[in-house]
């Protein structure tokens, strides 16, 4: 029978626990793809060329694990918040305590687990499809990586599984615990958070030192090490919770004294906010870190896929060097964005290969200054006369490598054209391209590239160009890129569903508010505006702060990229694109809130 | 119409329901008039349709049939705005439940009608600070809902409705959650507000008691008006022993 009822009663709020069932799977699949990402040995070994990639991954699944388990716990405060009127009643009617904590029990279980088995079975789906599509977009490959791997499974399962029985037995002790009376009335409770002057005051400014100490530790990450990281994250996280609970409430407070707060809605909005901040303390200084490890987790995977290239571009001469190019290699030359091309005639004898003067003459080969500052911007391309090159310029690296044999470099010479003429040996024309931006011209010079080093064997530790240069870095640093996009996207979906539960499970109690106001004579679209506005700031608050700590916290990233490449660089379009994202998140639970608080008025 | 009406209904009707499902008609054919300035009750057994007709009169449901004019505002052909406008400036109200915002104060709860009408905040101190000492709850301003008593909280909800100088004032068993002492120094306040600032009232109660506070009273069965009773020159107990006599033959 009771069974029954609370059957009905899940049936009656079918949405919100569609929303719950929702997030829980995401937050699980999520979990399977990273698990699967960060345990499978042989994936790790053939592409964790940078041993940090290792600590990286490492670092990540405990980061996750620890969000997963905030998560779990908002998700599930959600679920007892949606229930424990219902559950109260069941005890008012008589129903023991014991057969309650059973449904309770039963009913979390049973959520959790069937939201962890259909996450399990979304999160191979997605490490087959969207890792994929992933490594596309980026242009990179990793090798060994497979969707199913039953190790992942397993911990993904158990971790989960562990997690709701948690969850449950929470639960129980919990409904078992508090009294019939408060169960009914759980959403109608409200205690207005005092305020102290001096104890806020002395919780702020530690909140400053705290923080102060996790950004410099971030900075200091050279002499710190890996220590650096451990520290930011408790320090920022302290520091973060105090200077929330110091400075919104002061705020709030003291704008409710002024006659702004009595326009139009304002001063509820306070009164709302007033009421909120200080149980959502602890939900924002989460979401800010989420928002921070999701912007910089981001920023440096991007930083890294745009830089690149860049960097390889600093090194050496020309872009590619194509040798006795066919028709397809010259279709795919015509669709590069050439900023410099020479092309020579060799002739090959012996150990020694040939040029003809008069066409280095017409098309003088490009040479790159080398200073000895160490900082790449510095050193600039330049021709030189004939003289000068044939004295100096034919020891250049690149100039050596438009000859390998099977052994090595071929000694130039460069003879005059009479001379040229004359000489005998095997002809070979070779192409030099420069391109202006290498970023712009990735995929015909993929191409271009696979071509010609499908035609002309060299030897293995050389490279001849800067494209095939950028492809050594990328195997080098790709896995750090795809790390980085890959938590970043991870963070953020997990942080917005922190934030969405816990906005969320207030809807309820302010349905009510809603429907006084409405019966008050509030506009409609007064309400929406306000409701936009309360959980805008909510949104805002952690926001704000997340992007403070990135600045900082980017600090640490300046040992891994080295000048010319800066994890500051062009970060202001990836920091556009995350507010987007972040913004279409606020824009949702928007819209789900109207949708569950907003009054229907009786002629529409 | 003339000036000196504030209400008048005229076959309202009111159908629950879709075209489609099962319907039930609460109200069949209503008609009567308030005057300014009248403290008129309604009475009725349970489910007659009392709540029906004053979800109507303040326009938070639409009659299916028939006209409503609230002080000249036919507030059957209003939508959206025009509706939320009408109920903020027109109509003043008190529920059972005191419907009370329990994140602002007791003053911003009071304050609300006129900061939504945008009034400048010295003239709103006022306001408010004059309706709290009619109402003597001047002491409770700061106080959130949830640190007031039951009679306390209906009385932040009765400045709330008044301070706005509504036309009219609408009460649903606004004593119905009190005590008796409560009750009756509601109804004082009322009659009160009633007399001196000749605000009209419209109370809807079930309870004999409060009904004898008022002028005039209507008695719905079965969703038409089945008779009314006038206070005229008799004190409050003659009233009072009339209202039970009608009850008691209304009844059969
Ligand atoms: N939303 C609705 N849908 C369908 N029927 C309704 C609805 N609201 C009220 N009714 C019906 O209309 C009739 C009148 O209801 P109403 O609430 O007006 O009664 P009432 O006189 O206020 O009763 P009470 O004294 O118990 O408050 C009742 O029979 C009720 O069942
Ligand atoms: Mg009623």
């Amino acid at each position: 029978m009771l069974g029954k009822l609370a059957l009905a009663g899940i049936k009656n709020r079918r949405r919100d626990y569609l929303v719950l069932l929702a997030g829980l799977t995401m937050s699980a699949a999520i979990f399977y793809m990273f698990a699967n990402l960060a345990t499978n040995q042989a994936f790790l070994k053939a592409n964790a060329a940078v041993s940090s990639a290792n600590v990286i991954f490492g670092f990540g699944a405990v980061l996750l694990i620890l969000i997963t388990v905030v998560y779990i716990m908002y998700a599930n405060s959600f679920l007892l918040s949606m229930r424990q009127h219902d559950y109260g009643l069941f005890m008012m009617l008589g129903a023991t305590r014991k057969r309650v904590g059973e449904l309770v029990f039963l009913e979390t279980l049973i959520l959790g687990t069937v939201a962890t088995a259909i996450g399990i079975a979304l999160g191979l789906l997605m490490s087959k499809f969207l890792v994929g599509f992933l490594l596309n977009m980026l242009g990179l490959h990793l090798s060994h990586l497979t969707a199913f791997y039953l190790p992942a499974i397993i911990a993904t399962a158990v971790l989960y599984v562990g997690l709701f029985i948690l969850a449950s037995l929470f639960n129980l002790v919990k409904l078992t615990r508090t009294t019939v009376l408060k169960l009914l009335h759980s959403d109608e409770l409200a205690n207005q958070p005092k305020v102290k002057p001096f104890r806020q005051l002395v919780q702020g400014i530690l909140g400053i030192v705290f923080l102060g100490i996790g950004y410099w530790a971030l900075a200091a990450i050279k002499a710190l090490q890996l220590l650096a990281i451990p520290v930011a994250l408790v320090t920022i996280t302290i520091g973060t919770y105090l200077l929330f609970r110091a400075t919104i409430l002061m705020v709030i407070r003291a704008l409710r004294h002024t006659s702004w707060a009595k326009k139009h809605l304002n001063g509820f909005l306070l009164g709302q906010l007033n009421f909120r901040v200080h149980n959502y303390t602890r939900v924002l200084t989460i979401v800010s870190l989420l928002f921070a490890m999701a912007l910089g987790a981001i920023t440096v995977g991007s930083g890294y896929h745009r830089q690149l290239p860049m960097m390889a571009q600093k090194v050496g001469t020309y872009t590619v060097a194509v040798h006795n190019p066919t028709a397809r290699q010259h279709k795919l030359i015509g669709q590069l964005h050439v900023a410099y091309q020479a092309t020579y005639t060799q002739k090959r004898q012996g150990k020694t290969v040939y040029y003809n003067a008069a066409e280095l003459q017409k098309q003088p080969v490009e040479l790159r200054s080398y200073t000895n500052s160490g900082n790449l911007n510095d050193q600039k391309l330049y021709t030189e006369s004939l003289q000068k090159f044939k004295k100096s310029g034919t020891n250049d690296l690149d100039f050596l490598s438009l000859a390998l044999g099977k052994v090595g470099a071929y000694t130039p010479k460069i003879l005059s054209a009479k001379q040229f003429t004359q000489q005998s040996g095997k002809v070979v024309t070779v192409t030099t391209i420069r391109v202006k931006n290498l970023q712009q011209d990735l995929v015909p010079l993929k191409k271009l590239n696979q071509l010609e080093t499908a035609r002309y064997s060299q030897p293995g530790s050389m490279t001849v160009g800067n494209y095939q240069n950028y492809e050594m870095m990328l195997a080098f640093f790709g896995g750090l890129e795809f790390i980085g996009y890959f938590l970043g996207i991870a963070f953020l979906a997990m942080l917005a569903s922190c934030l969405m539960f816990k906005i969320l499970s207030g809807a309820p109690g302010d349905k009510r508010h809603y429907r006084m106001l409405y019966k008050v004579g509030v506009r409609q679209s007064l309400m929406r505006h306000g409701i936009a506005k309360e959980i805008g700031i909510l949104f805002l608050i952690p926001g704000i702060m997340g992007v403070i700590d990135v600045l900082f916290g980017l600090q640490m990233f300046k040992p891994l990229m080295a000048a010319p490449m800066s994890p500051y660089l062009g970060i202001g379009s990836t920091f556009l694109i995350f507010i987007g994202l972040y913004a279409i998140y606020y824009l949702i639970t928007l819209a789900l809130y109207w949708r569950i608080v907003l009054p229907q008025a009786p002629n529409d | 119409m003339t000036t000196n009406t504030v209400v008048s209904v005229s076959g309202l009707e009111k159908t629950y329901g879709k075209a489609n499902e099962r319907q039930y008609t609460a109200l069949k054919g209503l008609d009567f008039t308030v005057d300014a300035g009248e403290f008129v009750g309604i009475m009725g057994a349970s489910g007659s349709g009392k709540t029906t007709l004053l979800n109507m009169l303040s326009t938070l449901d639409t009659p299916t049939k028939g006209d409503v004019v609230v002080n000249g505002h036919d507030v059957t052909k209003m939508r959206g705005n025009q509706l939320a406008d009408f109920r903020a400036q027109e109509v003043g109200f008190i529920f059972q439940d005191f419907n009370l915002l329990e994140s602002l104060t007791a003053e911003e709860n009071i304050g609300l009608p006129l900061a939504l009408k945008g009034t400048p905040s010295k003239v709103m101190d006022q306001a408010i600070h004059e309706v709290a000492e009619t109402l003597s709850i001047a002491d409770l301003l700061q106080k959130y809902p949830a640190e007031l008593s039951g009679g306390q909280q209906q009385r932040v909800a009765a400045a709330r409705a008044i301070v706005h100088h509504p036309a009219i004032l609408m009460g649903d068993e606004p004593t119905g959650a009190l005590d008796s002492t409560s009750a009756r120094e509601l109804l004082d306040l009322l009659t009160t507000i009633n007399t001196q600032q000749q605000m009209s009232v419209l109370l809807v109660t079930h309870d004999p008691f409060s009904a004898s506070f008022c002028q005039r009273i209507l008695f719905i069965k079965d969703g038409q008006i089945g008779s009314e009773l006038r206070r005229g020159s008799q004190d409050r107990s003659a009233f009072y022993q009339g209202i039970l006599n009608e009850l008691g033959t209304f009844n059969e």
